[in-house]
């Protein structure tokens, strides 16, 4: 079945990424460490590229060695350790970066300190629908600062073996999700397997989940970044009254949630989900790798969480995972981006998001591989994804402590109060 | 007669302790001794203290010094930066998480310090005491510093959150049954323990050696005079090891404000923010734009710290010989 | 452990002092133990042995066992898998020997910076100069590191020290106030009849610190030495900012790799904790009889 391969593919390739990582790092380490040899005239030129996801890394040596296969001008250095402030500090930054975009990015970007990749032609192959979330994100004004090259999407998981034993079909309404929770508890089965103990699952989860299906995002955060220092209990806009009915679906779902949840973390969620102990798992794709450490024959399948009772809301959050992007600083940037546009390559880029559980960014990408995560593909395709709310609130703001609060049975209203609070203060701050 | 040993002990401390000693009298000791004998100091003295103080100040006092700077600017780390005045630091006070946080590290200090030192001064105690196996047993205590933080917080993280509650459960202590690490009123108990797991072992080495020093002739002395072993305790090995003791409870405050593996390990802050320290909110801000804020909570906090040692020292001044 | 300063009768307010070897002497005689204590303090140590048997059986497991959420099962298979991940992702050999420079250095720049600077300060305690140093060198203590963390990055990136030297001169300087408080308390225990009497010789200053004080200083120094080589060895904040070439990273800045929000390999992880742990523990045991007469004759008042 190709689950099953599928999943063992994961499993091994996490295997064996670490394997080739090993190999990999050693390789690079020992470029790094070697002077090049010889005294031709034409000197190949060294750029450092920096990844530090590490299932991936074996993966990209794997591609740094190609790249250096098929020309010898130009050498690349992997990078996974340097830390990225400090790289910008000393004013050394790596040469092609290929990061997270969330907001560990946005100073970067809004100081004007990545270069502007707009006149590259891979900038035109990009699905235009990813634009506005990157805007979202971070943005400086007349430059293309970052451009996407994996989008991870993420929604609710669910084991298809249990939904068939129950006769249960995916739902696609509120209404619908909460009948499947009322059945499957009076048939003995935890409907979603909480792991509150790890609060950014919480975020990750139930809050972006309800709140991406049930806001606009763009307006709403745009609003508050207007009201700034003014938000709280009289502005038009505010935690407290804007996300009132979001978190208010979030914490309906907690009921469906297995006692003891609070003092459960995401490896406890893992390898309870891949025993079979709940049918539903509001996780992202970087779960199914590890739920098949432990259940490499689980058969999955996702659906987005339907917050409302209107099927035409429902959206997947989405976030790109990694987006390659060129310091001003560095002093090789057309190395860099010929290095770039080889990892934009067709080839190399729909590799990646095959082996790692991504979506494509180009137009022209296929679908994602991975059998289970083809219940999001019309969403991503017909573009009803949005970015996790948790990740548009600057992380000086700790949001994911907050909603755990809420998890453990506090009250939404003061939290969202502090929220309010807490984005006036820091409005005020960052205004002066 | 005991008394007169413990006087003529602290007699002789308190006579060492600062430059005032008479000189004929302090050169039987170290101390300024040496001075006698030359009018000026001999210049290697300054060849030992200035190249190091030198390179102290380039490399510690410097960078703080800009680091302070920076919290009167709106600086995200590298790049332009504006002066704001005070901007930040009226920003801090009118923080209520970061007044929770002190609060909270202060708190937890408090207790943290006063756990070890009296778990720390006991096992001295028992382990100097005519106890099998004192040598290994020592080495087995002192075992705990070796291993690093991350590796403490994942095992207590899942002792806490497994091991306990099975163990209650069982003797039916309902308390306990749930993850204490998931109880916002009672997470601090287990961050004390973590932490006070990992602290006790340097602060042992210090208390072994302060009980070592006492002379067998004292005790022999004081049990003649019938003195039970908890007297001899009080009034013997308590006062003459008074300066250790001091030690300890200043560099061990210090130490345990600067929270941050354990806390982050066990309960990243929570349940919400009941257990977030001051260092932790002053790393959220480093990587980011809140970086000129944290500098100020930071430079607010060295304040704190040095305010709190010396009330320490002030206070300890007439009974501990340093 | 013979003492080499010779005390002066009735001077020193510490008679015998009870080394280490006395109390095994007080075992070997037949004196009678106090058996109550003795058991309680085994019970103490399960809570240190505990931890440590989680620990060792983690990182013999296999990548599914390990993440079965049973802390304290044997690792059935046993396998030596997680060392082989470690060793390779980590670059193990490459790794240890930078750690094991930047550790070297520290040691013994911390010994010689801290025993000279104590040593001028203890002499010298009724100058202004000398006293004010030791108390600015205290005060320092207290700065929390991110107020210095990135500037100093700035800095030692302009002097190209952003490398392991770097590291392991500001880990130096980090442990010099410590380092001085140890030294200057066990410098009031060494008379100074001994220095006055090889002066009286003829000796220079520098010939009396070098042949005379800091031999006695050795225990100290072991003490000292082991603190530095602790704080140096698993500090990993510090050189992950500092560092530039990835290629010259020390262990503890590798084996976060291992951490990630999203993937857990324990027995990866643990591994490699152990591996880093090990020679720790191997100095630690090593230096033991140094550090306890260290502190022991640090006592004497």
């Amino acid at each position: 079945m190709q689950t099953h391969a599928t999943t063992r593919n994961a499993a091994a390739l996490s295997r064996r990424g670490f394997l080739l990582g090993a190999g990999g790092i050693g390789a690079g380490l020992a470029l790094a460490g070697c002077a090049p040899l010889g005294s031709s005239s034409s000197r190949p030129e060294t750029i450092t590229f920096y990844v530090s996801k590490p299932e991936v890394i074996g993966y990209f040596d794997e591609v740094i060695a190609k790249f250096h296969d098929s020309q010898s001008r130009i050498r690349v250095i992997r990078d996974s350790t340097s830390n990225m402030s400090a790289n910008f500090v000393r004013n050394r930054p790596p040469d092609l970066g290929c990061l997270n975009y969330n907001y560990a990015m946005v100073s970067f970007v809004e100081h004007g300190a990545l270069s502007d990749l707009s006149d590259l032609p891979e900038k035109d192959t990009i699905n235009p629908d990813l634009w506005p979330l990157m805007k979202q994100t971070a943005d400086y004004p007349g430059r293309t600062s970052v451009l996407p090259y994996s989008v991870t999407a993420a929604s609710v998981i669910y084991n298809k073996q249990i939904f068939a034993d129950q006769g249960i079909d995916v739902p696609t309404t509120w209404s619908e999700f909460r009948d499947v929770c009322e059945r499957l508890t009076k048939a003995g089965i935890t409907p979603m397997y909480g792991t509150y103990k790890d609060n950014w699952t919480i975020a990750q989860g139930m809050f972006d989940y309800s709140v991406g299906g049930m806001l606009d995002l763009q307006q709403t955060f745009a609003a508050l970044d207007r009201e700034g220092t003014k938000v709280g209990t009289s502005s038009s806009v505010s935690f407290e009254k804007d996300f009132a009915a979001p978190v208010d679906r979030m914490v309906d779902l907690l009921q469906w949630h297995q006692k003891g949840a609070a003092s459960r973390g995401y490896g406890d969620g893992n390898l309870a989900f891949a025993q079979g102990k709940a049918a539903m798992y509001l996780q992202g794709p970087w779960a199914l790798g590890e739920i098949a450490k432990s259940n490499k024959d689980i058969d999955l399948g996702t659906f987005p969480f339907p917050a409302t009772d209107d099927a035409a809301d429902n959206k997947v959050r989405v976030n790109v995972d990694l987006g390659l992007w060129i310091p001003e600083a560095s002093r090789k940037k057309e190395a860099a981006r010929e290095f770039l546009s080889f990892l934009m390559s067709p080839a190399v880029n729909d590799k990646y998001n095959a082996d790692n559980n991504g979506f494509g960014v180009r137009k022209d990408s296929p679908p994602a591989s991975n059998p289970a995560l083809r219940g999001m593909q019309d969403s991503y395709d017909q573009a009803k994804f949005s970015l996790g709310a948790s990740q548009l609130i600057p992380a000086e703001i700790p949001v994911a402590n907050y909603l755990q609060s809420i998890a453990f049975g506090g009250a939404p209203a003061p939290q969202l109060r502090t929220l309010d609070g807490d984005w006036a203060r820091l409005a005020l701050r960052t205004a002066a | 007669m005991a008394t007169t040993t413990t006087e003529s002990v602290t007699t002789a401390g308190s006579r060492r302790r600062g430059g005032a000693a008479p000189r004929l009298q302090s050169g039987r000791r170290g101390g300024a001794g040496l001075r006698t004998k030359r009018s000026r100091t001999d210049p290697l003295f300054l060849v030992f203290l200035i190249p190091t103080l030198l390179l102290f100040t380039l490399a510690i006092t410097l960078p703080a010094v800009m680091g302070i700077v920076l919290s009167f600017t709106d600086s995200v780390g590298f790049g332009d930066f504006r002066f704001i005045g005070l901007t930040n630091y009226v920003a801090v006070f009118s923080d209520p998480a970061i007044l929770q946080a002190y609060l909270f590290t202060i708190g937890f200090s408090l207790v943290t310090v006063l756990v070890v030192n009296a778990v720390a001064f006991l096992l001295a105690i028992a382990l100097t005491s005519k106890v099998r196996g004192k040598i290994t047993l020592r080495a087995v205590f002192v075992l705990p510093m070796v291993i690093s933080g991350i590796v403490i917080a994942y095992v207590f993280s899942f002792l806490f959150a497994n091991s306990l509650p099975a163990l209650a459960t069982t003797l039916g202590f309902a308390p306990l049954e749930q993850s204490i690490l998931a109880n916002p009123d009672l997470a601090w108990i287990a961050i004390v323990v973590v932490t006070a797991w990992q602290a006790i072992p340097s602060t042992l080495l210090i208390y072994i050696a302060g009980v070592l020093s006492i002379p067998a002739e004292v005790y022999e002395a004081s049990a003649l005079d019938g003195a039970s072993a908890w007297r001899q305790l009080v009034s013997i090995t308590a006062p003459l090891t008074a300066g250790y003791i001091l030690i300890n409870l200043v560099i061990g405050f210090k130490n345990f404000l600067n929270s941050y593996d354990i806390i982050v390990g066990l309960t990243d802050g929570g349940p919400g923010t009941s257990t977030t320290s001051v260092a932790m909110s002053i790393f959220k801000g480093f990587n980011g734009g809140d970086y000129a804020y944290q500098m100020a909570n930071a430079t607010i906090f060295f304040v704190i710290a040095v305010v709190i040692a010396v009330i320490q020292l002030r206070a300890t001044r007439g009974k501990a010989a340093l | 452990m013979t003492i080499q300063a010779p005390l002066q009768p009735g001077t020193t307010a510490t008679g015998t002092i009870r080394s280490v070897d006395a109390d095994r002497n007080a075992g070997r005689r037949g004196e009678r133990f106090n058996w109550p204590v003795t058991v309680v303090l085994v019970l103490c140590t399960l809570s240190v042995l505990v931890p440590l048997y989680v620990t060792i059986t983690m990182a013999f497991k296999t990548t599914s066992q390990a993440v079965d959420g049973n802390a304290f099962s044997l690792p059935a298979p046993f396998s030596v898998d997680g060392f082989v991940q470690a060793w390779q992702l980590t670059d193990f050999p490459r790794a240890f020997g930078v750690s094991v420079l930047v550790a070297a250095i520290t040691v013994v720049g911390t010994i010689l910076l801290a025993s000279f600077t104590a040593y001028a300060i203890a002499r010298n305690w009724d100058r202004r100069l000398f006293r004010w140093s030791f108390f600015y060198l205290l005060a320092a203590m207290f700065l929390p590191f991110p107020v210095l963390a990135l500037s100093q990055v700035k800095l030692t990136g302009l002097a190209h020290l952003d490398n392991p030297f770097g590291v392991a001169i500001l880990h130096v300087m980090f442990q010099l106030s410590f380092s001085v408080l140890l030294f200057t308390a066990f410098l009031r225990s060494i008379p100074a009849e001994l220095e006055e009497s090889a002066r009286i010789d003829g000796a220079s200053t520098g010939q009396v610190f070098w042949r005379l004080v800091f031999p006695l200083l050795a225990p100290m120094s072991a003490t000292v030495g082991i603190f530095a080589f602790l704080a140096s060895w698993n500090d990993f904040v510090m050189p992950s900012l500092i560092t530039s070439n990835p290629a010259l990273q020390t262990l503890p800045v590798l084996q976060q790799m291992f951490q990630t929000q999203f993937s857990n390999n324990y027995n990866v992880s643990f591994a490699s904790y152990l591996m880093a742990m090990a020679p720790a523990i191997i100095v630690y045991l090593f230096t033991q009889r140094w550090v306890m007469a260290g502190v022991t004759q640090g006592a004497i008042k």
